[in-house]
Parts: structure tokens; C-alpha cells; sequence
């Protein structure tokens, strides 16, 4: 019985989202799109935070989707659903040949090294002007759908449910154990046949496709990629926050972190339009020091002691 | 001896390509050691922080930042010379640095490397953040006669100003070795970085010390956010590059090693300004120093765990 009433407040949650178009007019639609951008590269962020890895290169394989996508339909004249797919799949080879190099490395050396990679990835975008447009980019002849919200909505929807989907797979395939294993002590973790590096490496170019895969239906839904937008900052700052929020190592965590941040981080736009990503860095900075485990955390703790 | 014997063929290298550089573009060497200057300037404090706190503070390169629009809005509200501004600036930093040391970094060092990595992380955004908030986005600018200043040898003419980086960067070094090696809070701070547990059972206050190489490595690149004002525009986001190429830069040299940091500044000041020196290649001279940042870090990497 436990087990259906478990699968309730999801279902209901996704309906709600699905039907949410119908209800509500186009700016809630494109609040909504934003959150689930970010939802889902959260949800990204954190597959691989479970094995302990930081990554600080959500941008850049973001980016990498979000040009791969708008050369191939602009370039070869491919059509949209092919370009987003080869978008992504282009994203998870690059960080599968790169995860050869960056996964021999550990803690902040990893971390500044994914950084530095989104970094090349900007620099050559923006200088190779004659293929990627340079520093003003490329625009689609054309977005999907021809822009009607309410599909850009459900194309967005779309993707975060496969996000979400993969995320719970991971939490409860074998996957989850070995990530587990590799954050809590990785000598213990190979002693007990983990393959350390080989589950990294998976884990690794999954979230690249999907980071890939989000930035391919992003730049469809806008129509335009530049390079400083396309690996913009924000792409790994906001999801790394809202984790940290909602509440590290699931799925639940970051959803209710990036629903929390995204809606105010919309309504904080509209009051502030300088500075508000200033909640970005004081929600880091307070959960790293008060509430490590995040919201999630806090209120299980809460309920534990309460029971006991 | 054996290592050094190693290095002669580096040094012939190094001197040959330097000659080599000299007789092509002599202004590629000029300019090469000046933006030398800048980043061993700026990445020497974050070193002196992570030697002895071992603690990677990714909010460096925005307190430089901070530092040069303390620097700006002194300069502005009472007409100095941004190298008189200084002074104030200094004593500001110093609060600055050490408000965050005892609010925040005291409590994340005993914790995992990962929450500090984190927290300086959400600090840098919530400093280039407020700097936002209280100045918006827009670049700024002193006007300075001094820094156009140029010297004409034959028939090559370059700016003199940026040597001021190079003397700064040399005047730190000089100053952390002698204080490391001289003073007795330096010798204590030394003991500290290499065993905590240790020093604090011979009686140093490892807290007192650590906040100490804290505070001063703040003041220190805010020195250097200082002089940067007196060349660059500044704006929210002008720091952050910093503290990915100091980390390099000390990921390069070996943590722990200042005059390590010297060199390796060098090497990469050099590399990108001959990248800058070929005509219609400038917007390429940052993917040199990335591929040697991961090369280098690559490379360190594998060494520190074979070991």
C-alpha cells in the first residue's frame, strides 16, 4: 500500500503541470518554462553530486547542445526534433572523450577544470566566427511551433519529465548504491567492485546529454544562440543553488529547491533588475552554514525529533 | 642535484625561445611580463591563503573586484589618486576580510573541502551581486595622465605603466617570504599550514592565525584591486576571471611555493601575449591558458596520486 500512496503526489503534480496551460495565461507559462529549465539542470547537477563530484560545467555542455542544435538546422538543414537529438547526443560525446581527462580528477581540481571546459567551449564559439557566427551568434529562420506558448510550454515539460524520469531511475537502479559508495569512501567503494571510473564516466555523459538536451529545446523555444548567453553563468550558478536549497542527493530535493528559487528569482527580476541573483549567493552561503542538508533535510530532521 | 641538472635544457629552451621572442616582436616580451605582473599580483594572496587555511577561496578574484570599486568611490567622493585611495581601501578590506573569516570561513573549515569550495563560491556571487545592486552593471573608469605614460627605445615604443604590477608582484613575494620566514607570527603561520593539530598543541592560536593569513591575503589583493583600478574599466563581473587563473596558476607552481607563482605567471603572461602579438589571434589568447591550466592540472593530478 505504501508504495502506490508514494506514487500519488507525483502523479498528481504532473497533471497539474500538464493542465496548467489551459488554466493560465502566457506569463505564468513562461515563469513556468524558466523554472523547468532550471528544474531540470538541477536535477542534472545533482545526479552527479551524488557521487561527490561538484561540477562547475553545467554552461558549458548546456552551450554545447544549444549551439550543436542551432548549427545542424541552421548549417544542414536539419529539421528540429533531429537537430535537438543530435544536439544532445553531440553534448554526451564531448563530455565522454573529455571524461577521460577531467574524472582522473578529484574535489577542486575537478570542479575548476569543468569550468575551465565551458570556458573553452565560450572562447571558441566566440572567436570562430566564419562557423558559429562569433561573438553575435546565430539566429533560427524560424522558432518551433511558431512560437504558440502553450505547445513551447509542453515541449518544455517534455523534457523536464525525461529529466525527472532518468533521475529516479538513477535513485533506484544499482547506480545509486555505486554513487553512493564513491562519495561516502572510494577505496571502500573499489573494494566492495565498484568500478569507480566507468560509473563516473556513465553518469557523467548522461547529465551531459540531458544539460544538452535542455539547451537544444531552449535555443528552439527562443531562436537565437550566442555565445555569452549560451554559456551564461547562471546556467550552473542557479541549479547548484536550488539543490542546495531543496535538499542534495534526490530528486525531491532539487525540484522543491527550483520551484522555491526560480518563482522568486521571477518576481525579484521584476523588483530588482540589478542584483537579484544576490539570493542566489546568500541561500549558498546559508545552507552551506546552517542547513547543510537543505529544506528537505531540515524537515525530515524535524520530523524525526518530533516522533522521537 | 639531480633535478637540477634536469632543468638545464629547460632553461636553454626557455632562454633560446626568449631570445627568439625578443628579435621577432620585443614588445611581445614587454608586454608579456607586464600582464605577468598582474596575475602574480593577484594570484600571490590567494596562494598565501591556500598554503596555509588550505582552503580554495573561488570569491578571490571578486575581492579584488570590491576592492578596486572601494578604491573607485573613495577616489570619487574625495578627488585622490586612486594610489592614495589605497590606504582607506586597505583599512576597508581588512574589515571585509576579516567579517568573512569569522562569519564564514571559520565555521566551513572544518568541514568537507566541497562545502568550502561551495560557500566561496555563493560568496563571490553575493559580492559581485551587491557591487550590482549599488552600482548596476555599468563600466567605470579612471582617467589617469600617468598610466598612458610611454618609454621609446630604437624603434620600439610600449607603455611603462603595467611594470608597476611587476614590482608590486615582486615587493609581495619579498614581503610574504620575510614574513613567513622572519616574523614569529610568520614561522607560527608556517607551523599552522603544515599541521594544525600540531602547532596547536605547542601553544599557537591556530584560529588567531588563520584569520590573520586570511585578513591578509584579502588586504593584499586588495591592493592589487587598487592598482588594477588605475588601468582597467571595472565592473561587476571584472574579477571573476581572476580566480580561475590564480587557481591555475598555483595548481602550476605547487601549492605552497610564492616564488613558484612567479614563475608560472611568467610562462603564461608570455604565452598569451605571443598569442596576442599575431595579428587577428587576439580573441584566442585565453584558450592558451586553458588548455595549460588543464594540462597542468591534469598533469599534477595524476603525480599527486601516484604518489
Amino acid at each position: 500500500m505504501k508504495r502506490v500512496s508514494s506514487f500519488i503526489l507525483p502523479v498528481v503534480l504532473v497533471l497539474a503541470a500538464v493542465v496548467f496551460p489551459l488554466v493560465l495565461g502566457p506569463y505564468p507559462q513562461t515563469v513556468a518554462r524558466t523554472v523547468f529549465k532550471y528544474m531540470a539542470l538541477a536535477l542534472t547537477w545533482d545526479m552527479l553530486f551524488r557521487s561527490g563530484q561538484v561540477s562547475f560545467g553545467v554552461a558549458g555542455f548546456f552551450g554545447l547542445g544549444t549551439y550543436a542544435t542551432v548549427l545542424l538546422a541552421v548549417k544542414a538543414g536539419f529539421s528540429f526534433p533531429l537537430a535537438m537529438l543530435l544536439g544532445a547526443v553531440i553534448a554526451a560525446v564531448f563530455a565522454y572523450a573529455l571524461g577521460f581527462l577531467v574524472l582522473q580528477l578529484r574535489g577542486t581540481y575537478f570542479s575548476i577544470t569543468t569550468l575551465a571546459l565551458a570556458e573553452i567551449f565560450r572562447v571558441i564559439l566566440r572567436n570562430w566566427t566564419s562557423f558559429s557566427g562569433g561573438p553575435e551568434g546565430i539566429v533560427l529562420q524560424q522558432i518551433v511551433f511558431g512560437g504558440q506558448s502553450k505547445a513551447l510550454y509542453w515541449l518544455n515539460l517534455g523534457v523536464l519529465l525525461v529529466v525527472l524520469l532518468v533521475s529516479v531511475w538513477l535513485e533506484n537502479s544499482k547506480f545509486h548504491f555505486a554513487l553512493t559508495s564513491i562519495r561516502d569512501n572510494e577505496v571502500s567503494a573499489q573494494t566492495s567492485g565498484v568500478n569507480i571510473f566507468r560509473t563516473l564516466l556513465i553518469v557523467f555523459t548522461i547529465t551531459a546529454f540531458l544539460q544538452g538536451l535542455v539547451g537544444a529545446v531552449d535555443v528552439v523555444s527562443y531562436g537565437y544562440a550566442m555565445p555569452d548567453s549560451a554559456f551564461d553563468a547562471n546556467y550552473t550558478l542557479l541549479p547548484l543553488a536550488m539543490v542546495l536549497l531543496g535538499g542534495e542527493h534526490s530528486t525531491w530535493g532539487p525540484v522543491i529547491g527550483s520551484v522555491l528559487l526560480g518563482v522568486a528569482s521571477e518576481y525579484l527580476k521584476l523588483k530588482i533588475p540589478y542584483g537579484h541573483l544576490l539570493v542566489y549567493g546568500v541561500i549558498i552561503i546559508l545552507v552551506i552554514l546552517f542547513m547543510p542538508r537543505g529544506l528537505l533535510g531540515f524537515f525530515r530532521r524535524k520530523k524525526g525529533a518530533n516522533r522521537g | 642535484m639531480a633535478s637540477s641538472k634536469k632543468a638545464i635544457p629547460w632553461i636553454i629552451a626557455g632562454a633560446v625561445g626568449l631570445v627568439a621572442i625578443l628579435l621577432w616582436k620585443p614588445t611581445v616580451l614587454i608586454y608579456g611580463v607586464q600582464r605577468a605582473g598582474l596575475y602574480a599580483a593577484i594570484a600571490l594572496p590567494m596562494g598565501l591563503a591556500e598554503g596555509i587555511l588550505h582552503i580554495v577561496n573561488l570569491a578571490h578574484g571578486e575581492l579584488l573586484m570590491v576592492a578596486a570599486y572601494i578604491t573607485y568611490s573613495l577616489a570619487q567622493a574625495l578627488g585622490l589618486d586612486p594610489l592614495l585611495a589605497l590606504f582607506p581601501a586597505m583599512i576597508a578590506m581588512a574589515i571585509v576580510g576579516y567579517l568573512l573569516y569569522q562569519l564564514t570561513i571559520r565555521k566551513a573549515l572544518k568541514g568537507p573541502e566541497l562545502n568550502q569550495l561551495i560557500l566561496t563560491f555563493g560568496i563571490g556571487i553575493a559580492l559581485s551581486q551587491i557591487i550590482t545592486l549599488i552600482y548596476t552593471s555599468r563600466t567605470r573608469k579612471l582617467h589617469l595622465d600617468y598610466v598612458s605614460s610611454s618609454l621609446t627605445i630604437g624603434q620600439t615604443s610600449f607603455g611603462i605603466w603595467d611594470f608597476t604590477f611587476v614590482a608590486l608582484a615582486i615587493l609581495m613575494t619579498i614581503g610574504i617570504r620575510l614574513f613567513l620566514s622572519r616574523t614569529k607570527l610568520g614561522k607560527a603561520a608556517v607551523a599552522v599550514g603544515q599541521n594544525p593539530r600540531g602547532a596547536a598543541i605547542v601553544g599557537i592560536d591556530v584560529q588567531k592565525t588563520y584569520s590573520l593569513v586570511f585578513t591578509a591575503s584579502v588586504v593584499l589583493v586588495g591592493i592589487a584591486g587598487s592598482f588594477f583600478l588605475t588601468r582597467q574599466s571595472i565592473f561587476p563581473g571584472v574579477g571573476s576571471p581572476f580566480t580561475m587563473k590564480s587557481f591555475s596558476l598555483i595548481a602550476m607552481a605547487g601549492v605552497g611555493s610564492i616564488s613558484g607563482v612567479l614563475y608560472s605567471s611568467l610562462a603564461l603572461g608570455i604565452a598569451e601575449a605571443i598569442i596576442n602579438g599575431i595579428p587577428g589571434m587576439s580573441g584566442w589568447s585565453d584558450i592558451v591558458f586553458f588548455l595549460i591550466i588543464i594540462i597542468t592540472i591534469a598533469v599534477r593530478a595524476s603525480r599527486t596520486r601516484q604518489s
